[in-house]
């Protein structure tokens, strides 16, 4: 023990380590204490981590410098309606818009409608509703991290897809495969990626094609544009502001995507944290009964010390100390099992349009950060109580009980 | 300050009683007690005679709830709690009837734990534990745990621990009770070596009337009051 200690420091590093050593012998009710905070760590890592990887897959998807227009005064795809001839006017505008123009000086657009459709799983043969995306040619273009990764895009008028990676792993979906989507088939003409994005849980195919097979011609939902920069959005908004045909409004891709990820990573959070702190109470309780066994199981000990002269102050830091050890021993476990069974799980739900949305479980620093402090917040509140009863062990027990 | 001729320990009117299911009961009501210094005093008594008692309030761990308890210069009645902790550190060696040893400590990490309670280094530390270690007759076994000994052995480990810090007054708690007959007599023999060659002041409380012949003089205690003393011849 280093000579510049304390007496203090040197009376409680001993008792930490004669309450430490003495852990094997209660190795049944330690390890359960340690158990049960590892599994309260588990549960909100897990409930976090799919907040988080849900957010992740939607945060990735929006840029911000991609603007979707909405009509109809709605602040989602799904219920807009842009008129063709608020497109035909905003094409015909001249000046700065804001938004990156071709070679010709036409707008970098893309008009959009959403579709959803039904698709049976590989996996267990169930049914479920995707988004089907009719876009013009531009569309895949427009988008920031969206490549190729197998076969090509849709030829304008034709009914092929293009197939995020993640739903061609999931419904086994080759190129060159023949689908029915609605009433008529489809022809998987290529794969993309999009960094794991939301992107990659929809099927891309020709605006055209999707109106005339699902009876939506003209339609139009959103118009996406290449923005200059994120600033440009306000000189969008403003020659929006210009047309008066029907009400209007702009958003950036980016916030159109946390506004969506942000309701239902609440929702996740709002189940997982009060289960996770109801668990939380039930192994501090836990924590209390093993760290009193650990008072009651040392009390000669304690109470010998004590008598030799031993401060108070060393009682209560050699169990409590004892709690968080344990606590921690928990939140290691804890963590090294959350990452392992969840970090890159697959999930999904329903996201926007009403479309199933997959996403990876992501065990992120700050899920790992969040998790353990709980974990420990429970050794250190668990083993407060049995540590002041340490420090009120009536010395005499020392004195004519067998060590 | 004392004097020379003052009684090293002086218990002076003495009353304590402790609440059993609501009713108190008295230990002591008026013990008085006087110990010079370098004596050597076994108490013995029947059960519940105040033995335990008298010893505790010696110890510091316990208070008398009325009169004056004084040894040396400190009187341990006026003290709070943690001055009596650190009195007893500084003052006092306890000797335990089951050795109280820490298992997971070895035998000179057991020694060791009174001098945490001083401004010691580690080497100086270290010389204290080999030389008392030394002095009962374990040199060589600093490592060794207390599992690994025989009572006897765990015995002289208390000793051992209770005169590391060198402390004026030693209390044995029935220090033999534990032992076969041959370990008690080595035990009682180191005992009597410390009050006479070391000049420590012992009290020994014990039920063994051939552990009392070891010591200079045998109080007996009945009822809360003493009520022989015999002298050594």
């Amino acid at each position: 023990m280093p000579v510049f200690l304390s007496t203090h420091s040197r009376q409680a590093l001993v008792m930490i380590r004669t309450n430490l050593s003495s852990l094997p012998r209660r190795r049944a009710i330690s390890a359960s204490m340690a158990l049960s905070v590892a599994l309260v760590v588990c549960v909100l890592a897990g409930f976090l981590s799919m907040a988080k990887g849900f957010e992740t897959a939607l945060a990735s998807a929006g840029s911000p410098s991609v603007a979707v227009v909405l009509g109809g005064g709605t602040n989602q795809e799904v219920g807009s309606d842009i008129p063709a001839a608020v497109i035909r006017t905003l094409d015909a505008m001249t000046g700065d818009l804001g938004v990156i123009r071709d070679t010709g000086g036409k707008l970098l657009s893309s008009r959009e409608i959403v579709v959803p459709v039904d698709m049976r799983q590989v996996t267990d043969g169930a049914s479920r509703t995707l988004a089907l995306r009719g876009m013009d040619l531009a569309g895949p273009s427009i988008r920031e991290g969206v490549a190729v990764s197998a076969g090509r895009i849709f030829s304008p008028g034709a009914r092929e897809i293009v197939v995020g990676d993640r739903l061609a792993d999931e419904f086994g979906l080759g190129l060159g495969d023949v689908v029915r989507l609605g009433a008529v088939d489809w022809t998987v003409a290529g794969h993309f990626s999009a960094h794991g994005s939301a992107f990659e849980s929809e099927l891309w195919a020709d605006l055209d094609a999707v109106r005339s097979a699902f009876d939506r011609q003209g339609q139009v939902q959103s118009l996406k544009l290449r923005l200059a920069g994120p600033a440009s959005l306000t000189l969008l908004r403003d020659a929006l502001a210009t047309i008066r045909q029907a009400p209007l409004a702009a958003v950036s891709e980016a916030d159109l995507y946390a506004a969506q990820s942000g309701r239902t990573a609440s929702l996740i959070r709002l189940f997982g944290w009060p289960l996770a702190l109801l668990m939380a109470v039930g192994a501090a309780a836990g924590a209390l009964n093993t760290m009193m066994s650990s008072v009651s199981d040392r009390t000669v000990e304690i109470a010998t010390v004590r008598a030799l002269g031993f401060s108070r102050l060393s009682a209560f830091l050699g169990t409590w100390i004892e709690a968080i050890v344990l606590a921690a021993a928990g939140v290691a476990v804890g963590l090294i099992a959350s990452w392992l069974i969840f970090n890159g799980w697959q999930a999904s739900t329903i996201g926007a349009n009403n479309a199933r949305m997959a996403f990876q479980l992501a065990v992120t620093p700050d899920v790992l950060l969040t998790s353990g402090l709980l974990g420990l917040a429970i050794g250190i509140l668990g083993g407060a109580l049995p540590a002041i009863a340490a420090t009120r062990l009536p010395l005499t027990a020392a004195l004519r009980t067998r060590g | 300050m004392t004097q020379d001729n003052e009684p090293y320990i002086a218990l002076g009117g003495i009353r304590k009683a402790y609440r059993i299911g609501g009713e108190m009961i008295p230990i002591f009501t008026g013990l008085d007690l006087t110990i010079p210094r370098g004596d050597f005093v076994a108490v013995m008594g029947p059960s519940g005679s105040g033995k335990s008692t008298l010893l505790n309030m010696l110890a510091g761990i316990d208070r008398p709830d009325g009169g004056t308890l004084r040894i040396g210069t400190s009187h341990l009645d006026q003290m709070g709690e943690a001055a009596r902790a650190g009195w007893r550190a500084h003052n006092m060696g306890i000797v335990f009837q089951f050795y109280n040893l820490l298992p997971m400590l070895t035998a000179a990490e057991n020694v060791e734990l009174p001098l945490l309670l001083k401004p010691l280094t580690r080497k100086e530390r270290r010389l204290r534990v080999e030389r008392v270690l030394d002095l009962v007759g374990l040199s060589g076994r600093e490592k060794q745990y207390p599992a690994l000994m025989s009572g006897g052995q765990q015995q002289r480990v208390g000793i051992a621990r209770a005169i590391v810090s060198d402390p004026g007054l030693l209390l044995c708690d029935e220090p033999t009770g534990d032992l076969d007959r041959k370990s008690a007599d080595e035990v009682l023999e180191m005992l009597r070596f410390l009050n006479r060659q070391l000049e420590k002041t012992i009290i020994m409380v014990t039920h063994d009337p051939q552990a009392a012949l070891y010591a200079r003089r045998t109080l007996h205690l009945d009822k809360g009051d003493f009520i022989e003393e015999k002298r050594a011849a």
